[in-house]
């Protein structure tokens, strides 16, 4: 079994350049601080033991990760363009991120930033771009929760979020297995920083706009 | 199994029925279960061990030396499947990689434990190793459990015994993924995993052959 990297992606150079920190801005970086400004102000309506405002910008990072791939793993099932394994694991893998989806946007309330718009430029309609995306997008999700779950606060969420970040890790193996490369590459999964994780997604060029608003509004795929 | 200074520690870790830290974790379950899915769990069943003791390096200690025994369980298990011979083809494979990784785990476990890490218990995997059948589901419960296991422990360690878990954790979904995969069976089947308690894992690994 080969192994497979983004580079397969990274069709225009964007990825190379953005790896040689020719972009350091990352999308969902300016998503996450368009965020913050919004969940200060409204960090005193919630409940009782609200969130911490540190937990709620991870949960909204999270959150952005969570939208890329519900969004990716739906238009691929609307899509019905993909081979018989792969529509299936589209329909299956699409069902959790929603769910994920929900429970980030549930958790944060109205403090969740709200989704933006993605371009996939035609890789959901080909079962084997399909594919090496969701291999590139679940590894890389493994890859962000895992450097992000330490900064979590709260115990509880620290607790769920590792949850799901295992579940991810199922995902990237089964894209892998899929498409033939070796679903555990090596015996240690390496976390990436925020900076690394948004010069990959924007070297992608699949979210196409930032929300308008950082208030609460409904998700267009969340079922 | 776990020597420990501090029984009522152990106990928490062991039995506590976790409450809820945050009202936030129920809400995260509310959401998945609007969505049909089993979020839940990761807040009903609990978090186990979250209740009671604070991160500290004693306590790092013990859950290491419960990571321990599952790497303990998986290295002798992968070994034992390979030197019995039945395997071949894509499980051969499999088990040759994963056994490579589980050392790899198991060195890193007993390296962060030092002198404080416990001694290998004996085991018998014949019967899960018996025939390519029986291996194929015993190591996806292995897996599973191995996933359950760091899960279940992850609010409980400090965030150096954190970061060394984090990078293994994964890697036993990956594995639990793709065996799951070979055998045609749901790789991912639920929207989170959840957590087993010490106590959870410790009967797991017995019943898979860990003599504890």
């Amino acid at each position: 079994m080969s192994e497979l990297d983004l580079a397969a992606l990274d069709r225009d150079g964007a990825l190379e350049e953005a790896r040689d920190g020719l972009s350091r801005a990352g999308f969902l970086g300016t998503l996450a601080a368009t965020g913050t400004g919004a969940l200060l102000a409204l960090a005193d309506d919630a409940g009782a033991a609200p969130l911490r405002r540190s937990d709620v910008e991870v949960l909204n990072y999270a959150l952005s990760l969570e939208y890329l791939q519900a969004a990716f793993y739906t238009e691929a099932e609307r899509s019905k363009a993909l081979s018989k394994r792969a529509a299936e694991a589209a329909r299956v893998v699409g069902a959790v991120e929603r769910a994920h989806v929900k429970a980030f946007s549930s958790l944060l309330g109205r403090k969740a930033i709200a989704r933006p718009r993605f371009d996939f430029q035609g890789v959901t309609e080909d079962s084997g771009d399909f594919i090496k995306t969701a291999v590139a997008f679940e590894d890389l999700a493994v890859a962000a929760y895992k450097g992000q779950a330490a900064k979590l606060k709260s115990g509880a969420v620290l607790a769920s979020a590792i949850g799901i970040h295992t579940v991810e890790a199922r995902h990237a193996a089964w894209m892998r297995y899929l498409t033939g490369v070796q679903p555990a590459a090596s015996a240690f999964d390496e976390p990436q920083t925020r900076a690394e994780i948004n010069q990959v997604v924007k070297a992608t060029g699949f979210v196409s706009s930032a929300p308008r608003t950082s208030a609460r509004r409904s998700p267009r795929y969340t079922g | 199994m776990v020597a420990t200074a501090d029984p009522r520690a152990r106990a928490s870790m062991d039995e506590a029925p976790i409450r809820n830290r945050s009202s936030r974790a129920e809400l995260l379950r509310g959401g998945a279960c609007a969505a049909g899915l089993a979020l839940a769990g990761v807040t009903a069943v609990g978090l186990p061990g979250v209740v009671g003791a604070a991160p500290s390096p004693a306590q790092d200690e013990r859950v290491l030396n419960l990571l321990l025994m599952v790497e303990y369980a998986e290295v002798g298990f992968y070994e034992a499947a390979l030197r019995g011979g039945t395997l071949s083809g894509e499980l051969e494979s499999f088990a040759e990689i994963v056994a490579e990784h589980e050392r790899a785990h198991l060195a890193v476990v007993r390296e962060a434990l030092g002198s404080a890490a416990e001694p290998e218990p004996r085991h018998d995997f014949a019967a899960a190793t018996g025939d390519p059948d029986a291996f194929a589901d015993a190591a996806g419960r292995l897996e599973d459990l191995a996933v359950a296991a760091y899960n279940g422990q992850a609010a409980n360690v400090t965030p150096k015994a954190f970061a060394a878990a984090a990078r293994i954790v994964s890697v036993e979904a990956r594995h639990a993924a793709w065996i799951r995969s070979i055998g045609d069976r749901p790789p991912a089947p639920d929207a989170t995993d959840q957590p087993k308690s010490a106590a959870e894992v410790r009967e797991g690994l017995r019943k898979l052959g860990l003599q504890l």
